[in-house]
Formats: structure tokens, sequence, C-alpha cells
């Protein structure tokens, strides 16, 4: 058995790798919390009327919350299964 | 130099002549020295445990004077070392995680803390018979290092060196009573002023050879104990042993950078200070140690539990004499010890030539430190970069980290001749870099695999500054030629060139400083979409360009070329922002998992409204 092995199947056998993902999970549902506020935020602001360019840069901030809140939930639901 | 070379073969002769001549002195030698290893033992175990739980807990419980001061008593306390605390605190103010106040509010308290040595020696050491307890901490101690675990073998160094140092006191113990036999001491009793110092005298130079203050009270003790030296000869031995350590703290702090230096001047001058007013005090102070050690309940012939209440006293008179003053005293320190700084003539202007700022000896005392020393440093070259780029791109700093329209910042001009920016490299950049990259080489001989993995990405992160600097170089000859040309298009195209990087600049700047971590991936994926979206290129503004003979060829080539350029500065800052400003150790789990891939650049910029 390699070292490498030898260290996962520890890690295995002492639930090492189970911590790992429990605490990238609460990492995870921490950040996307803070990002779900953060669309929260940024739809407020498009209900309100302002000028061109600040719209234009909020849509363009939408999009890419919307993008990480997709990524961090696919993760999450790998994680969870 | 010469000194150290006379000291030490003097020091193993004199040595060698007591033991020719008196087994017993060398039974208390052999005591001396087993205590002295056990503390090195001690330490080394400490320092098994400072890769984490040490640094979060110091960073938490210094915030204010008085925590400081408690956190360097219980510290101190704990691991009964004095100087291994002032080491950790050194390399803490130089790795930048604290600050002078802090640090000699550590030191402060730690001088309190190492009144629990003499406690436990009178107290304990003394009335039982501590080798009992030394022996199985021995054998426990030294199973346990040669456990591959890095928690239990720090354990074994721990209890090896409680071992040992119980068992250096037992030698201690037992030399002095048999010694007692053969002579008598105390026959050099010196009484009054002139022994008051001539026993000051000698506690500094057993301080400074045993290079630990804590040793000679100690070994004060077991000589009281059996008589050896008179309670007021021990008084003044004590004052002594703490002018000494100040002495082993100024020459520790030789290798390290500014504020090791700072903070040892602060140990002289609160030891030297409190010494000068206990001399001048004596009898008062020896009248309130007899009244506390009645109300206590110590017999009056008890000197050595008297001692440890002298050396509490003299200690904690100290402390509140000094605590008044800590602002003003790191007020003084930072006005008489300050950093030097020489300066280049450049072309138009005078450029300071900088230097690291925090790397040195004190800060690869532990690994931790060492990183969050070599990360300080990488966000000190980063500011230097950011200079560079911004006046390379001929914009003012100040109006980059403003809150002005990106089309003012690019109309003000820094300057109206182009910056040597070679210059500025090689007094700003050259060198702070070459020092990160030797620095980080010696630090990781001691670093875990999975931190020889962090710094490989920091030694990344320092290589794209220094080529995002380069880089500007190239773009800035152009720019200087383009951004004033009498033709319209390609000098509209240069001006983007710099909004662009002013906004590239702006927003690394923000990412440098702010703490919320969705807005950090928010803006590094927002400078990776915009560096792609403005890339002429790929958007097809070149080709029209050059299809409607709107600029020539020349033009167009250089425009490529630079536009090129630009695109690394950006990646190459982005990437360096990704490294150096997550911080977080909750982001550091995810930050790869939500970077924004190329395939999702796309999406966006393909995205409509």
């Amino acid at each position: 058995m390699g070292i490498n092995k030898f260290i996962s199947s520890v890690e295995e056998s002492l639930g090492l790798d189970e911590s790992k993902k429990s605490s990238k999970q609460k990492s995870l549902k921490s950040f996307l919390k803070k990002l779900k506020k953060r669309k929260e935020k940024i739809n407020s602001f498009l209900k309100q009327k302002s000028d061109e360019n600040a719209l234009k840069e909020k849509k363009e901030e939408l999009k890419i919350v919307s993008i990480h809140i997709k990524k961090a939930e696919k993760i999450l639901a790998e994680l969870e299964n | 130099m010469i000194l150290r070379k006379i000291l030490l073969p003097s020091i193993l002769v004199i040595l060698a002549y007591g033991f020719w001549i008196s087994p017993d002195f060398k039974e208390i030698a052999a005591g001396v020295s087993i205590f002295l290893f056990g503390m090195v033992t001690l330490e080394e175990g400490f320092k098994a445990f400072s890769g984490g739980t040490l640094e979060k807990i110091l960073q938490k419980s210094t915030d204010k004077l008085y925590k400081s001061i408690s956190f360097g008593f219980v510290v101190t306390a704990i691991m009964q070392s004095s100087s291994l605390v002032s080491v950790l605190t050194i390399s803490f103010i130089g790795a930048g995680l604290i600050g002078l106040t802090q640090g000699i509010g550590i030191i402060l308290g730690a001088n309190i803390g190492t009144t629990t040595g003499a406690w436990l020696m009178a107290g304990f050491g003394l009335k039982v018979k501590i080798s009992a307890y030394a022996m199985p901490m021995l054998v426990f101690g030294v199973i346990l290092i040669f456990q591959k675990a890095k928690s239990l073998k720090g354990i074994g160094y721990i209890l090896a060196g409680l071992g040992f140092l119980f068992l250096g006191i037992h030698y201690m113990k037992d030399g002095f009573e048999a010694f007692k036999a053969s002579v008598d001491l105390a026959s050099f009793a010196v009484d009054g002023f002139k022994g008051l110092l001539i026993f000051i005298g000698v506690g500094i130079l057993a301080t400074v050879v045993m290079q630990s203050s804590h040793a000679t009270i100690v070994l004060i003790l077991a000589a009281l104990s059996v008589g050896q030296i008179t309670y007021e000869n021990a008084l003044a031995l004590t004052i002594g042993a703490n002018i000494g350590t100040t002495i082993t703290a100024v020459i520790g702090s030789l290798s390290s950078n500014i504020d090791g230096k700072r903070l040892a001047g602060a140990h002289f001058i609160f030891n030297v200070v409190t010494a000068v007013v206990a001399i001048a005090i004596m009898d008062q102070i020896i009248h309130v140690v007899d009244i506390i050690s009645d109300f206590v309940g110590i017999a009056s012939d008890n000197h050595t539990l008297k001692l440890a209440v002298f050396d509490t006293l003299f200690k904690v008179m100290g402390v509140l004499m000094f605590i008044p003053f800590v602002d003003k005293l790191v007020n003084f320190l930072e006005s008489t010890l300050k950093f030097k700084k020489s300066t280049a003539k450049g072309s138009s202007r005078e450029i300071d030539t900088d230097s690291a700022k925090y790397l040195n000896e004190s800060v690869l005392e532990i690994p931790a430190t060492s990183m969050a020393a070599i990360v300080r440093e990488t966000k000190h070259l980063y500011e230097n970069s950011f200079e560079i780029i911004a006046h390379g791109i001929n914009v003012k700093r100040s109006n980059i980290v403003s809150s002005m329209p990106f089309e003012e910042v690019v109309k003000e001009s820094y300057s109206n001749t182009p910056v040597d920016i070679d210059l500025f490299y090689n007094n700003r950049i050259k060198g702070i870099y070459g020092e990160i990259i030797d620095f980080a080489t010696k630090a990781q001989s001691d670093m875990a695999h999975e931190d020889i993995a962090i710094l490989y990405k920091i030694k990344v992160a320092n290589r794209d500054l220094v080529e995002a600097v380069k880089d500007t170089k190239y773009i800035q000859k152009n720019l200087v030629k383009y951004s004033n040309s009498t033709n319209k298009q390609i000098r509209k195209q240069y001006n983007t060139m710099r909004m662009d990087l002013t906004e590239l600049l702006r927003t690394i700047n923000i990412i440098a400083t702010t703490d919320e971590e969705d807005v950090i991936i928010l803006l590094l994926s927002k400078v990776k979409i915009h560096a792609k979206r403005y890339d002429i290129v790929a958007n097809g503004t070149l080709d029209n360009l050059i299809r409607n003979s709107l600029i020539t060829n020349e033009m167009a080539t250089s425009l490529m070329n630079d536009s090129s350029y630009a695109f690394d500065i950006s990646k190459k800052l982005t990437d360096m922002a990704e490294i150096i400003f997550i911080d977080s150790s909750d982001m550091r789990i995810i930050k790869e998992d939500m970077a924004m891939s190329d395939e999702d650049i796309e999406t966006i910029i393909n995205q409509k409204d």
C-alpha cells in the first residue's frame, strides 16, 4: 500500500474526510447566504430609477451573483448527496 | 566578537577548575545545566503548538492593554519561560500581526508571569522530593518525543522539559546542601549599599551567562534555602537577574527588525527603571514584604517564600508604575528607533528606495509568522506596484482610489514627462521581490507540505506583480506617444486602455481593502469579464479600425501588442489578488470551486440584458 493510499484510508476510517466535507459545506452555506443577500440588494436597486451606467453595472453584477449562486447550490447538492 | 572568543574558553576553564576542586560545585552546575536544558526542551514543546491556536489566541487577546498584560502573565506562567514569550512577541510584531503597544503589554505581563516560577520553587520545589516527579515525566516525555504526530511530540517535549526542570532543581538543592559542609558562601556576604550593588552585579552576570533570569532566581532560592547566601543579598541578586535578562533580550533583538529592537528597548527601559526605583526604596519594599508575609502567614524566617513575595511585589510595582506611560514609551521608541530610508534621484522626481518591512530572522522562528510576514510583504510589494502602474499609465494614485469618474481620472495626468519605470522598479520592486524569494526559501525548510504549497502560490503572486510592472513599462512608450496623437481613433483607443487599467486598479484596491467575501468574489469575477470584453482583438474593434483604414499599420501593430500587455496586466493582478487578498479560512476552502471559469465568462458576455 502506497503512503498516499494509506493516509487516505486512515482519513476515511477516522472520518477525517467527513470533517473536511462538513467544513466545506459550512463555508459554502455561509457564502451562499451572503450571495443571496447581495442579490436581494441588487434587485431592489434595479427597481429604483437610476442612471443608465449604474443600471448597466448592477445588471452585470446580478448576472455574476446568479452564476455564483447556481455554482454554490450545485456543489452543496453534490456534497449532501 | 573578540570578547565572545575569550569569554567562552574562560568560562569553560573556570568551570573545569571548579569541578576539579569541588564535586559539590559540579553537582550544582549540573543542576543548572539540566534546568536550562529543561527550559530549552519546554520551549521546543510549546513551539510545536504555535502553528495556529497560539496565534489565534494572541491576536484576539491583545487588542487592549490590560488584555495584553493578562495574556503575557498567563502564557509565561504556563510556559515558565519569559524568553519564549519575548521571542514569540518579537516574531508577531515583526510579522505585523500585533503592534508595539500590545507587544509591550505582553512583556509587562510576562514579567509578572515569571514570578510564578519563584513561587513554585519556594513553595513546592524546595519542600518536596521534586525528583520523584521528574523521573516519570522524563520517561513519558521521551517516549512521546519519539512519536510521529506533531502534537504528541509537543506534549513529549513539554513533559521532558518539566522533568528536566525538576531534576535540575533537585541537583541544585542537593549540591548546595553538600556544599555547605565544605564551604560557607554566606561568609562572603556584604552588608549595606555596597553589598546591594555588588550582588546586583553578580545577578546581572549570572543571568547573562545562563541566558535566563528564571534559572538565576531558582539558583538564588536553592542557595538561600540552605543559608548559603543572606536574605538581603538574595534580594539584590534578584534585582540583578531582572536587569541581566534585558541584556539577553537586547542581544536577541539584534537580528530582529525595527519593531523587535523597539520591544527590546522597552523591555530594557522597564526593567532598568524598575530596578533603579527598587534600589532607591529598598528599605520600604523590604518593610512591605514583611507586612505582606505576616498577613498571608509566612514565617518571618522563611526567606525563600519572602523572596518570592519580594520578586512579585517588585515586578507588580514596576508594571503599575509603567502602565500610564506605555503610549509615551511607544512614542519615544518610535521617534528614537526609526526606519532607515535612502533616496535615489529620478529623471524628474526623487524616488525613495524601499526595502522589505516584515522579513527578518525573528519572524523565521515560527512557520505561521513566517507565512504571515511573507503575505504582508507581498501586500507591501503590491502597494509599490500599484503606484508604479498608476504612474506608468500617467494617472494619479489618489484619483484611482477615489470615486472620481474614470473619464476625469484619465484627463488629469500625473506628470507631463513620462516617469522612469526602470528607476522605480530598481528602487521599489526589485529589492523587495528578491528579499521575499530569499526569505521564502529559508522559511519553507521548517514548513509542512501543505504550507509549502501555499507558499508556492504566494511566490507566483509576487512574480505576477513584478511582471505586471514590467508589462506597464512596455505599454508606457506608446501610451505617451498615442494618448495625445492627432489621430482621433488611436488616441481614443489608448485613452480607453488607460481607463480600463484605471478601473482594474480601482477594483483591485477595493478587493485589497474590503473584508466582505462576497464583494471580493464579485469584483474578481467582474475584472475577469471586463478583461475579456475589452480585449480589442477578441471583440473585433481592431479589425474594424484596420478594415476602415482608421489607423496606420504601425499603429495597429502597436495597439495589438499593447492591448495584449494590458490583458496580461489585468490577468496577473487578478491572479495575484485571488491568492493574496482572499484570506478568510472559509473562503480559502471554497475559492477554487467558486472561481469563474472561461465558460462562465462567455455565458455572461453573450447574455442579453
